[in-house]
Parts: C-alpha cells; structure tokens; sequence
C-alpha cells in the first residue's frame, strides 16, 4: 500500500472508531443509533431539495475551511476565522445596502470588501504573531468573541431594520449572489469555494511562494537558512487566510441571507476549522470532510424535528472524529525519546 | 466626580474578587501543565464540564458538595483523555484541546436536553448552591467585612491556591519535578524521571482546578447552568499562562486584572453602556495584555546581537587573543 493511500486507510479506520463512540453517546443519551443515523442521512441526501440543503451548508464550511488549510500550511493557527466570518458578512451587508451598482460590479465590490474586512480583523494578532511571536492561537480565538459582539451591536444599535428585532435591512438585489437552481438557496459560492480549494492547492502546489510557505510550516529554521523571510511569510500567510475567511462571510451574506442578523453564521467558522483538520491542511481533502460535516449539519436539522436527540449530537460526533483522527496520525511515530519531541513554544 | 464615587467603592472590589476567583481558579489548574510543558488550550472544556457535571450531581444527590466532586470528577476525565492523546498518542496539543473544547460544547448541550428536556439553560430545577461563608466577626467590621466575608467557599479557595502553589513549586519534590520536566525534559529524562508521568500527574491536576472553577461557576458565582457558560474564561486564562509562565504570583496579577475588568464592565452595564460594548472589554484587555507582553518578551537574540556587533564595530578588529585562557 503507497503512503497516501495507508493514511486515507487509517484515517476511515479513526472515523470509523470515533463513529462507534458516537454510537455510544446516542445511547447514552436515549435514542436508537439507527434511527438517528437514519435520519441524519434522510436529512441529508433524502430528495433534490435536501441534497441541495447540504451543498448550501457544505459552502461556508468549505470557504473557511480552506481559510484554514492555508494557515496550517504555513504552520500556524487561524482559529479565528468565525470572527473573519462575521466581519467579513457585516462589512458585505453594508455595501449591499449602501451603494447602489449595477448588479455584477456590487456583488464583486461586496466580496472584496468583506476580504478586506476578513483580513482586517485578522491584522492585528498577524501582526504581534509575525513581529514578537504572540500566540495566534489565543488571540484569534480571543478575537472570535469581540467580532461576534461587535457585529451584534452594530446591527442592533446602528443599522437595525426599522420595527425588525436585531437584524438589518435587506441588501439591495443587486447584490444578491445568484441562485443556481430555482428550488434551493444553493448559490454561486458553492463554486467559489470549490475553485478556491482547487486554486490554493495549485498555488501550494506549483509557486516558489507556496513552497516557501509549506517549508515554513514543516520547519521554520530550515526555511529560514534557506532564505524565507518568516516575518514576512508569516503575515501573508495569516492574512490571506483571514480574507478569505471574510469571503465566508461575504458569500453567506448575498448569497444566502441577504442581510446580516444576530447569531449570523452559527459555528461555521469552526466547522472550517476542524474540516481543515480532518483533511489534515489539504484543500481538496477538505473538499471532502466539508461534504460531510456539511451533510451532518444539514442531517441534524431533520433530527430535531423528528427525533428527541438534540442537533449538537453532530457536534459530539464531530469532535470525537478529530480525537481518533489526531491519536491516529501518531501512532507511527511512536518509540523516539520524549525529551527531544518538538514542544509548543509560547 | 459623582459617576466616578458611585463606580470605584468598596462593592467594585468585593465584585473583582468575585469575577477573579473562577478564572484564577481555572488558570492555577492551567500553571500545572504549562509548568510541565504542555500547552493546554481544552481549560475552557474542562471548565464546562464541570459546571455542566456540578449541577447534574447536586440535582441528583441533594448536596452541593457532591454535585462539587461529581463536576471535578467531569473534569479530570476531559483531562485525562487529553494527557492521553497528547503524551502517549503524542497528537497535537492545539488539535486536541480544540476537539475537547467542542466536544464539551456540544455534549453539555445535548445532555441538558436529554436529561431535563430544555435547551438553553438549566435554572431551578433543584440546584442546591454552595452556601456563602460568613466568618466569624466581620460583621463588627462594617462595610469592609465585606471584603473578606461573604463569598462562596470556591472563592476561599481560589486564592488560597496562590500561596499553596508557590509552595509546591519551590518546595515540594513533585512540584521539581513538574518544573523540571517542562524546562529541560532532557535533564529529567537523563535524571531517570518518567516524563509521560509526570505529564500525567501535572494534567490531571489541572483537571481538578479546571473541575473545582467550572463548579464555582454553576453553583457558586451563579445557581444555573447555561449553554457555553464558561463563555471564553479558559481561554483567558490560556492567555494568562502564557505571560505568566503559569508562575502563582503572575497568574493572580493577570487575572485580577481580567477580574477587574469583568467586574467593571458588568458595572458599567448598570450605567446604560450597551451590554455588547462592555461585554467586549474583558477580552479586548485580554489580547492587549497578550500583546503588550508579547511586546515587551520581544526575541532578546535581536537585542543580545545589535548589542555583540556594536562592541565589535567599537573594537577595531585583531587576531584572537590565545594567551587570554584564564577568563572564566
């Protein structure tokens, strides 16, 4: 068995295992796993317009998972990108709202300023990461809560709908991202985030930048004898990950909801983040684990309707799949000493 | 003038001690394992637990304080699956954390809903508090007996960790021996210490903490449970650890800082400042401090080579001195 096919191997085999657990907690719980398994694929795949329903999930999903994969690329953390997510939906709200355009220029307008937007929240703590090594990990996440707040009181104190409750007015249709088919809310962001996967891969794959970042993220002093500015590389890397965690939100915002509104975009910007994870930082492997977390949250819209096991059951599924997943791309690097295993260095 | 007396008295420091305790709690639990070397980004999970756990024993049992237990037990399980994988499975301390964290969230919630039917929260219900301890004779001091009478055990016990842990650290083998495994593992190995013990040890210590913070929070700061209601304290206390260098002493400057902004902040919340504003100050001053001291740790090598190259510019350059062997 090749390499790349024995880690897709153990890889099924950790889900599979973290499944099993799960099955475990639905009983816990007091449903039948079955019938929850059942109708989480019910929910998912069940007809045309469900199918649809997942894509629609499986879009913000693949978007700021790819947001993430470009970050673990370069060895760093962006747990932010909720946060870029929802500056990035606020800042596109705005423009669809406010500037009148003719309708191809406002939706590219919108997107572009909610990257701007996305890579803005992300400066600061880039900034500190690059120059004096601030840990990225706590001050993404950190940024997370102030974004979510901060959104929440523009739209409610603000640019609150007259006689709505704490959303903002509708986008001007201009700005609407267009629907692919009639029956769904499916949009054209399905495809961006599908050509932006395809894209970073190559970018990584094929650019003497993109190795730079890849060497930066296996070894950060091997890149730097071999002359990569990491300074530099760390701020491009973290920055592009937030633009496109902002185009996240962009996409959500015209494409889907049309405005912006308290609890916008519910856990998205995580389900990203471990999408990547899963994939273990590969774009188009992300492709996949977003299809299925996508398909999960779409599932586990059905079982609160027809079942008594609460949607965040999909959540603990989730998580205890990146558990078995991290144990699992271990284990062969078992029996060297522990002293001279790398440490996190704050 | 008159905003200002009615915003800074007595009861704005009885409310910092109060805001402190659970996140002092939680991050005295995180000094463990960042003294052994581990970056532990799961508190925030293990705190939930063990709010969620807390309020599930002491509706169950009629008792606070074995709700307490069953809420540290929760805890130290989360800490234990997560020495687990990160020690022997030696997976990535970030992407574990991370998964436990999630896996709190969405485990708590979906107990809650199996067990008591509601989403949301758990208020009422039976929840029996941990009951405030009155000392004896601070009601003669007047208003200041408040300062020091009144709260919820957790709070006594929260900064009664701080001088127990200097201890521990400076005087106690197990404390070396943790200090030691984090700041030079290889004179442990090469001492005979077992690293993945004292990992061990030193998580599931901070399990206990993280466990006994997550309780405070559900039966002593408040009587309820709410979804998520940790609600970013174990994060700032990752953030706390990393300036401090999870040293007791530093790790109660930052979260009386932390504190103090919470406090203030739910203060000003009385004054009419929209809640989502004032709600952000305890994070904002949380990545400023994370910044700031970031700052000012700034790579010392820069420094230490300007400073080596400019005595060598000053020097004008000659062969090196062989006869000078005496110099240390």
């Amino acid at each position: 068995m090749s390499e790349a096919s024995r880690r897709i191997f153990g890889q099924a085999l950790a889900v599979l295992f973290a499944l099993m657990l799960g099955t475990v907690v639905i009983i816990i719980v007091g449903e039948s796993p079955v019938r929850v398994f059942a109708t989480l694929f019910e929910g998912a795949f069940g007809s045309p317009e469900r199918i649809a329903g997942t894509l629609l999930q499986t879009t913000p999903i693949l978007v700021c998972g790819v947001a993430a994969c470009i970050s673990f690329r370069g060895g760093l953390f962006n747990i932010g990108v909720e946060g870029q997510l929802f500056m990035g939906g606020f800042a596109a709200v705005l423009v669809g709202i406010y500037i009148p355009l003719p309708p191809l220029f406002h939706v590219l307008l919108g997107i572009a300023v909610a990257m701007a937007a996305g890579m803005a929240w992300i400066a600061i703590p880039a900034f500190f990461r690059a120059r004096y090594n601030a840990n990225e990990v706590v001050s993404t996440i950190l940024s997370n809560y102030v974004a979510v707040l901060l959104t929440s009181y523009f739209t409610i104190f603000i640019f609150k709908r007259p006689g709505g409750w704490s959303e903002t007015s509708q986008i001007l249709p201009s700005a609407y991202l267009p629907e692919i088919f009639s029956f769904s809310r499916l949009n054209w962001g399905l495809v961006v985030g599908l050509v932006l996967a395809v894209g970073v891969h190559l970018y990584f794959r094929h650019t003497p930048r993109g190795y730079a970042v890849t060497i930066m993220g296996q070894n950060v002093k091997f890149a730097e004898y071999g002359g990569v500015d990491i300074r530099r590389h760390i701020m491009m890397v973290l920055l592009a990950s937030g633009a496109v965690g902002g185009l996240a939100g962009g996409i959500e915002a015209l494409g889907v909801h049309h405005r912006f509104m308290e609890g916008f975009a519910p856990g998205f910007g995580f389900d990203g983040v471990i999408a990547a994870l899963l994939a273990n930082g590969h774009p188009i492997g992300t492709i996949g684990t977003a299809l299925f977390f996508g398909a999960l949250r779409s599932g586990s819209l059905l079982l609160e309707v027809d079942t008594n096991a609460s949607r965040e059951i999909i959540t603990v599924i989730q998580a205890l799949i990146i558990l078995s997943v991290s144990a699992e791309f271990i284990m062969r690097r078992r029996g060297d000493s522990m002293a001279a295993e790398r440490r996190w260095k704050f | 003038m008159e905003i200002l007396e009615r915003l800074f008295n007595v009861a704005l420091i009885v409310a910092t001690i109060r805001t402190t305790a659970p996140i002092l709690l939680v991050a005295l639990g995180g000094s463990f394992t960042t003294k052994a070397g581990i970056f532990n980004i799961g508190l925030e999970g293990q705190m939930l637990v063990g709010a969620f756990f807390a309020v599930i024993g002491s509706v169950f049992t009629g008792s606070a304080w074995l709700g307490v237990l069953c809420g540290v037990t929760a805890a130290v399980v989360f800490a234990l699956v997560f020495v687990v994988l990160v020690v022997t499975f030696r997976a990535n301390e970030v992407v574990v954390g991370l998964a436990l964290n999630i896996l709190a969230g969405g485990m708590t919630i979906s107990l809650m809903k199996a067990i008591f039917g509601t989403r949301g929260s758990i208020v009422g219900q039976g929840i029996v508090g941990l009951p405030p301890v009155r000392l004896p004779g601070a009601s003669q001091l007047g208003s200041f007996g408040q300062l020091f009478s009144g709260y919820t055990p957790m709070v006594y016990v929260a900064f009664a960790m701080v001088p127990i842990l200097i201890v521990f650290y400076q005087r106690t083998r197990l404390g070396l021996h943790i200090r030691v495994v984090g700041e030079k593992p290889e004179a442990a190995e090469a001492q005979g210490l077992s690293i993945t013990r004292i990992r061990y040890i030193a998580s599931l210590l901070c399990g206990v903490l993280a466990g006994l913070a997550g309780a405070h929070l559900s039966l002593g700061y408040i009587t309820m449970f709410t979804e998520n209601m940790s609600s970013g304290r174990g994060f700032m206390a990752v953030a706390v650890l990393i300036f401090s260098n999870g040293d007791p002493l530093k790790v109660l400057a930052g979260c009386l800082l932390f504190g103090f902004s919470d406090a203030l902040a739910l203060r000003l919340q009385t004054f009419g400042f929209p809640s989502y504003l004032v709600l952000t100050v305890p994070y904002l001053v949380a990545l400023t401090a994370l910044f700031a001291l970031a700052y000012r740790s700034r790579p010392r090598i820069i420094t230490e080579t300007m400073d080596s190259m400019k005595r060598l510019l000053r020097t004008p350059a000659r062969p090196p001195d062989t006869t000078r062997t005496g110099d240390r």
